[in-house]
């Protein structure tokens, strides 16, 4: 395990000590970035919890967007599996959910029979307010671009098609919206695609109406991409150790959560923040910690030995070890088996256990 | 150590003891009183209280995908939920992982099973149940609306593929039995049905419900699963739907069979209003089909939150969502439907529901095939099972709360011509011995050498919401967790699974078939037996021969 204080080496002991008092001595530590598998999820909330701080994701933005959401209206999710096989028309909106996710398409419209599907509608694509997309086999796609609009309020006035009220713009676009809106309405499984992180809150809440309006008639769901990092499996792991998503501050043993006060670059930058824990311990990804506080790292990159004033270098989930995360396409947590043969490093769970159990406070009563 | 609990009420009707006596407690299991005159290490003087076996849950949705999505809709629930009486702490907190074990030892509860896993989910289902800490846990894992299951029955395949295709799903998941839930009907919704019935077919499988029980019910009474196939019937929450439940009942043709949360089905659609007590007619199907079990799901006055896989019923209820939000989660195989609610006295058909439940279990003749439950969180969270056990025992109870309920109802309720108040023998049968024989797991439930030792001690009192409320002392595996009603040691339990064997070329088609359909491999939602990182976090229980 290799460990520097201030850029410089330093014994494994002496780091972990090191960070344990930081932290314990903070008036309110912060825990965040959390790439890192449910083990490493589960060390951190416990760590939280002693430390009575603040727990938060990289992708907290987008994570509690949608939990808030669905906290406040519900939700018609469909899982990927069922979109894949069973949606006669997807609806992609913007050009967000290429972008994070390019192989989505294809994942999507697979070649080949699929699992039997209701209707006998052809399937097909429609990139809502997104360039128009190459046809996968025989997949019909149709783009419904911008004009002189924005996507929110595309996305407004097809609701309003959706809802067969009157939809004023231009005539040619009205056309195409009335038809798609026709489409969906005539669907047996359409779905709405879209990325919690690049769609703003009202703009989901008009989503999510359309959705509930068609399911009056047939049955309709949306698919929101993964939120990068584990982001999801850290937030459902929350929810089953505290019983509440990231960005969530443990007060005398008990969890209290707020989407706004809590988030983890805001207490940094407001100076409420005095120290802060960032984990970015996931194959195939990574963040920057926020600068403002003292800072533990721990990370899976072995060469930013400055880049905190705690480093302490840790294994990567799913390559150096099995990993439990969320993977997009179970809509779900899943296990992947390391890619490689450890590197000795150890584990982000078994280092935040090591600081925990090295802060000096009492136990809090059960939660 | 040697551990005596002595001179108190010692209730064990798997031994038909209700006597004034000793317990003793050797290395984690009961003794025999030993002959030798070795002195015990320990003594507790419970003489007064009443001596049980730790309680057994043979059905309370306590951890998976679907309760995690349940917790995120609705964090809320346990501040609305709590009751003048019932020990919630109005706190998110009291839904996670952690407060469950805790709470349900502090009831005397020392194994729970949780009914509703997801195949391509165990594995947070799993993760979940191994941190709720003291309670021995296992799951049912869900088939019958997966494609894979449909494709076998559309095709003819032989039994043993069948066979094959259960036993793998039980080893994949580490689970201990099989639920079945509207077989075919969440399937059907996909093709947009809206009801489904024993006889209707899956749509583009031309597979009928009928078939689908049948199949998987032969299936797992051909592994020897112990458990009998747990199911969830047709037509959940309909006037009338009685007819379902007794039909699936002949549908077993004789062989073992649980049936869930048979409340929801105790409907007849006679009088006034179209809805009708059928809890006679139950209690009478009951006693012409000794292979059949049921659990109750009975329903209490107050909010709670419905959480279940039989996605097309769910859907169909979302409009009475309170408060109104509703998740449907429409997924591979079953799906999920989470929709808030709250049973109110005023209301006719929830004052029903309410008195068919109790008496569905004052009706029974054979207690150890009726089990308790409300269907956590379904009728109502399992922190208020002493409120029903107090109804069960003191009909002045039933009375009081009758009259608080439309009169309307209270004129078809049967309560009301039923003395009976169970004895804590039956309150023991219903809720720890019947439990623990139906699940195969045959060394709890009683109090016999052998038998892991996990005890309940209680203060006899008459207010039964406070006796069962909190336990004045919970040994598990024969280490004392609980002290007057509070934790004292937070330790782990055991999850139990089954492993029937099964012919490896089922692997091979299954990766095929997920690879085709899903894009993914079955091993990334197989259950790893780290999963608990901790050492014999996996107990399995033997299967019949």
């Amino acid at each position: 395990m290799a460990m520097y204080l201030k850029g410089e080496r330093a014994e494994e002991a002496s780091a972990l000590e090191r960070a344990a008092e930081l932290l314990g001595q903070a008036r309110l530590p912060v825990i965040g970035g959390l790439l890192t598998d449910i083990a490493g999820a589960e060390a951190a909330l416990a760590l939280a919890r002693k430390l009575s701080g603040v727990i938060d994701h990289d992708a907290g933005e987008a994570l509690t967007r949608s939990t808030r959401l669905m906290r406040e209206t519900g939700a018609c999710p469909a899982s990927f599996g069922e979109v894949r096989n069973r949606a006669d028309i997807v609806v992609l909106i913007g050009d967000a959910p290429l972008a994070r996710d390019p192989g989505l398409i294809n994942e999507l419209f697979p070649a080949g029979e699929g699992l039997p599907r209701p209707g006998d509608n052809p399937r097909e694509l429609v990139v809502l307010g997104g360039a128009k997309q190459r046809g996968v086999g025989d997949v019909e796609v149709t783009a419904l671009p911008f004009e002189d609009e924005d996507l929110p309020t595309l996305v407004g006035r097809l609701a309003m098609a959706v809802a067969g009220r009157p939809v004023s713009g231009k005539a040619k676009a009205d056309a195409k919206i009335t038809r798609l809106a026709e489409r969906l309405r005539g669907a047996a499984f359409p779905v709405f695609v879209y990325s919690a992180a690049d769609l703003e809150e009202p703009v989901i809440h008009v989503v999510l109406d359309m959705v509930r309006h068609l399911c009056l008639t047939t049955r309709a769901a949306t698919l929101t991409l993964a939120a990068s990092g584990n982001g999801d499996g850290v937030n459902l792991c929350s929810a089953w150790t505290c019983g509440l998503p990231v960005r969530t501050r443990f007060i005398d043993g008990l969890p209290e959560h707020d989407p706004w006060l809590y988030a983890a670059a805001r207490l940094i930058d407001s100076g409420e923040a005095d120290a802060l824990l960032y984990v970015d311990a996931l194959e195939a990804e990574g963040a920057t910690p926020p600068r403002g506080v003292p800072t533990v790292l721990l990370t899976r990159d072995h060469g930013r030995r400055a880049a905190a004033e705690i480093v302490i270098e840790v294994a990567s989930a799913a390559r150096d070890h099995d990993a439990e995360l969320y993977l997009p396409r179970i809509s779900g947590i899943g296990v992947v088996k390391a890619a490689q043969a450890g590197s000795g490093a150890p584990t982000v769970a078994a280092t935040l256990t090591r600081i925990a159990d090295l802060v000096p406070l009492a136990e809090a009563g059960p939660c | 150590m040697l551990i005596r609990l002595k001179g108190g009420r010692v209730i064990d009707p798997a031994h038909d003891r209700d006597a004034v006596g000793d317990v003793f407690i050797d290395d984690g299991r009961i003794v025999a009183a030993p002959g030798n005159g070795r002195a015990p290490d320990e003594t507790y003087d419970v003489s007064g209280k009443v001596v049980m076996a730790g309680a057994v849950d043979v059905h309370s949705h306590i951890a998976g995908s679907n309760v995690t999505m349940a917790r995120l809709l609705m964090a809320e629930l346990p501040a609305l939920a709590a009751k003048k009486g019932a020990a919630i702490a109005p706190t998110p907190a009291a839904w996670s992982a952690f407060a469950t074990g805790i709470r349900y030892a502090e009831m005397g509860y020392t194994t729970v099973i949780e009914p509703a896993v997801i195949p391509t989910h165990a594995i947070e289902a799993q993760r979940e149940l191994s941190r709720i800490p003291i309670i021995d846990v296992g799951g049912l894992v869900i088939l019958g609306n997966d494609d894979f299951t449909l494709g076998l029955l559309r095709d003819r395949a032989g039994p043993s593929e069948g066979e094959d295709y259960v036993a793998w799903t039980l080893a994949h998941s580490k689970c201990l039995g099989i639920k079945l839930i509207n077989a075919g009907g969440s399937a059907a919704f996909k093709f947009n049905a809206r009801t489904f019935g024993l006889d209707d077919e899956v749509p583009a499988y031309g597979v009928t419900s009928r078939a689908i029980l049948q199949g998987l019910q032969r299936a797992v009474t051909a592994l020897g699963v112990p458990h009998p196939i747990h199911v969830h019937c047709n037509n959940l929450g309909i006037a009338g739907n009685v007819d379902t439940a007794v039909a699936t009942m002949e549908a077993a043709e004789g062989l073992p069979m649980h049936l869930a949360h048979i409340q929801f089905y105790g409907y007849g659609a006679e009088g006034p209003k179209g809805l009708s007590s059928a809890a006679p007619r139950l209690a009478e199907a009951l006693k012409r089909h000794p292979n059949i079990s049921v659990d109750i799901g009975q329903v209490l006055f107050g909010q709670t939150l419905t959480l279940s896989a039989d996605i097309l019923r769910q859907f169909d209820g979302r409009g009475a969502a309170s408060p109104r939000k509703w998740e449907i989660i429409q997924g591979e195989g079953n799906g999920t439907g989470i929709v808030p609610y709250k049973y109110r006295a005023k209301n006719f058909v929830n004052a029903m529901q309410w008195s068919i439940g109790l008496e569905i279990m004052l009706l029974a003749e054979d207690l150890w095939r009726v089990l308790f439950s409300t269907d956590h969180p379904n009728g109502a969270l399992f922190v208020r099972y002493p409120e029903i056990i107090h109804l069960l025992m003191d009909k002045d109870e039933r009375t009081r709360l009758l009259d608080s309920v439309p009169p309307e109802a209270r004129e078809l309720s049967n309560l009301p011509g039923i003395a009976r108040e169970f004895t804590l023998s039956e309150i023991a049968i219903v809720t720890r011995a019947g439990p623990a024989r139906r699940l195969g797991l045959a060394d709890r439930g009683h109090l016999g050498a052998g038998a892991v030792a996990d005890v309940a001690i209680y203060t006899d009192q008459a207010d039964k919401t406070a006796m069962f409320g909190s336990a004045d002392l919970v040994f598990k595996d024969g280490c004392l967790v609980v002290k007057d009603g509070e934790v004292v040691d937070i330790r782990f339990g055991q999850a139990f699974q089954v492993a029937p064997g099964f012919d490896a070329a089922i692997e091979r088609k299954l990766a095929h078939f997920y690879d085709r359909y899903y894009g993914v491999n079955p091993s990334s939602f197989g259950v790893p037996v780290t999963i608990a990182a901790r050492p014999d976090r996996f107990q399995t229980v033997p299967c019949l021969s």
